[in-house]
């Protein structure tokens, strides 16, 4: 069966049975659609999928798949293990219903049954079972992968800081790993999935931008980051030096409305926009700086004088707290400052990294993106680590 | 960075409000909430007690956030609104992803004061095990200072063991503690750097006054 989810059912192929899939989710990205969306899409195509609930009622699930378009109880394909309703002391009426939640034995003898009965198996959240029974519970899960010969087994989890021998046990038990990630920047500014571990194909990690979209679920899209900078600052000669394929709108040799170019880098496919340097322009920044994940700011390190505008253009493109970096372009003429001088002179913060450029040479420029996705990407909480 | 209210000044990004039951924990978080949010600051109410209707219902005239975590947990599935996010106790993760887009949605109009309450920690301890919820509160807690937003986690003493209690304390860089004599309720914030003397308060109503 496929996962059904954009990108990863081109590298994955189809998922051969006997196999665990681990979603491992960042505790502050919405991750549990992936699940349901592989859930959904498989109920689809008639298999026995059989969603296992421990955070929230039956209802509520139900609800929730409503939220993305997918109405659940028109296929009779489809069934729930319900880990959640007697742990509140409710009534279920679910075909497979766990007495005691808390009980590993009990929720052992209604998973066996599942997985006998089903296709696929998707646990709404792994790390909330293992939470209430404890670490023997990939123990148990051990022996569910051991049974799963005829069916798939894909598992919401969400990386708490947990310690690294839970993560590296769970990262061990799973036949393929997908990391879904946040961009962290003060907020959640975005979100990303990118395969950490498969051992039915060969595939190079690549990492996908999403969004989440009620309804229609998962759905992948390209990052964009904006170069901005005074006039004459070397805009359009960066755009270039980072870009496979760039192209830019000029007359007279500056630009009047946009370069745009496209980076692979570190498994993302970014769009590149570099922006006029003139007043004139303004309002531009403005509307591409509102679509931007990012900003690099080129500055002519030569040219002191240009700096405020320099600082001006930040302020219009960053508006909504933007990540940025400084690229100290022009290195290579005598009188550059250095990036001490250019932070001291643009009274910028001591965590903003100021990157020593020579864009015409192609010198330092993916120094400064390395820079930027680090802000973009870093500072996530605990990944599975193992033996990807 | 600080915050004043009730004439405090409080000097810590995560603050416990802890305090016997009935002590006025909730009354008074509610006040941080309804004056900050006056002021100017975006606030977000995280209820494990009351449902989202309720808490709005005390400071009507104010917009605040709600993540009602007690509707989904009693199997009454109200949808959401604009204001309020509904989530399942149980589902932490949940509650993390949607105070998180409250979060966004302030950073994205430009507003970077913000006020949190999350009401109350020792609900979320009846249902799941301390271990999990200092996971948790780890990741919020950071949240709120890599935010740069003030929030106060209300805790009931003597509910739980003293070293919950403690490890909580380890989380959250400042407290605010209540007691109540069995005439007059108290107050005082202690914080690494600040240690005020007990003072006074009443109830009015909604409100809380400092005598």
């Amino acid at each position: 069966m496929r996962l059904g989810i954009p990108v990863l059912d081109e590298l994955l192929g189809r998922v051969p049975r006997g196999k665990t899939v681990t979603y491992s989710i960042d505790p502050e990205v919405e991750g549990d659609v992936f699940g349901m969306q592989t859930l959904y899409m498989n109920l689809e195509e008639g298999y026995e999928c059989a969603y296992v609930t421990s955070t929230m009622s039956p209802e509520s699930i139900r609800n929730r798949f409503k939220e993305f378009g997918w109405s659940v109880d028109d296929f009779k394909n489809f069934s729930i293990v319900d880990l959640y309703s007697r742990y509140v002391g409710a009534i279920s009426k679910e075909r497979y219903v766990v007495e005691d939640p808390t009980n590993l034995k009990e929720i052992d003898r209604i998973m066996s049954r599942a997985i006998e009965e089903n296709d696929l198996i998707v646990f709404g959240s792994l790390s909330t079972i293992l939470d209430v029974c404890g670490n023997e519970t990939l123990d148990y899960f051990e022996e569910w992968k051991d049974l799963s010969k005829k069916c798939v087994i894909v598992s919401n989890f969400t990386v708490w800081p947990y310690p690294n021998e839970v993560l590296g046990r769970v990262m061990d038990l799973s036949n393929a790993v997908i990391n879904i990630g946040g961009i962290h920047h003060r907020v959640v500014l975005g979100h990303y999935y990118g395969i950490l571990k498969v051992d039915w194909t060969d595939v190079r990690g690549r990492a996908v931008l999403f969004k989440v979209i009620k309804p229609g679920g998962v759905r992948a899209y390209i990052p964009k980051i904006l170069v901005t900078g005074p006039f004459n600052a070397g805009k359009t000669t960066f755009v270039h030096a980072i870009s496979k394929e760039a192209i830019s709108v000029d007359r007279l040799g500056t630009t009047v409305a946009l370069d745009h170019g496209k980076v692979e880098y570190k498994g993302f496919t970014i769009d590149i926009f570099g922006t006029p340097g003139q007043e004139r322009f303004d309002p531009i920044l403005r509307v591409l700086g509102g679509e931007a994940l990012g900003v690099i700011l080129v500055v002519d390190s030569t040219k002191p004088e240009t700096f405020p505008r320099a600082k001006q253009m930040l302020e219009k493109t960053t508006k909504f707290g933007l990540p940025y970096v400084i690229a100290a372009n022009k290195q290579d003429q005598p009188k550059a400052l250095k990036p001490d001088e250019i932070r001291r002179l643009m009274c910028l913060p001591d965590d903003v990294p100021i990157i020593p450029t020579v864009a015409t040479e192609g010198k330092g420029v993916y120094e400064v993106l390395d820079a930027l996705i680090s802000l973009l990407i870093g500072g996530g909480y605990g990944k599975l680590e193992g033996k990807a | 960075m600080m915050i004043k209210f009730l004439g405090l000044d409080v000097d810590a990004n995560n603050v416990m409000v802890l305090g016997p039951p009935l002590s006025g924990k909730s009354i008074l978080v509610r006040n941080i909430v309804y004056e900050k949010v006056l002021e100017g600051f975006g606030g977000i109410y995280v209820t494990t007690k009351d449902t989202a209707e309720d808490v709005l219902r005390t400071m009507e005239d104010v917009d605040v956030k709600v993540v009602d975590c007690v509707s989904k947990t009693i199997f009454s599935d109200a949808p959401d609104t604009e204001n309020i996010k509904r989530v399942s106790i149980m589902d932490l993760t949940g509650i993390s992803v949607r105070i998180n887009a409250f979060l966004e949605e302030f950073w994205k109009s430009g507003r970077r004061d913000v006020v949190m309450v999350f009401d109350s920690v020792s609900t979320v301890l009846m249902y799941l095990n301390p271990q999990m919820v200092f996971r948790f509160l780890h990741v919020l807690t950071n949240r709120m200072k890599s935010f740069g937003a003030f929030a106060f986690y209300t805790v009931d003493e003597g509910m739980h063991d003293e070293k919950v209690v403690a490890m909580l304390k380890q989380l959250l860089s400042g407290v605010i503690e209540l007691r109540d004599d069995g005439n007059s309720r108290f107050f005082r914030y202690i914080s690494p750097s600040k240690r005020m003397e007990w003072r006074r308060f009443d109830i009015e109503g909604r409100e809380v006054v400092i005598s």
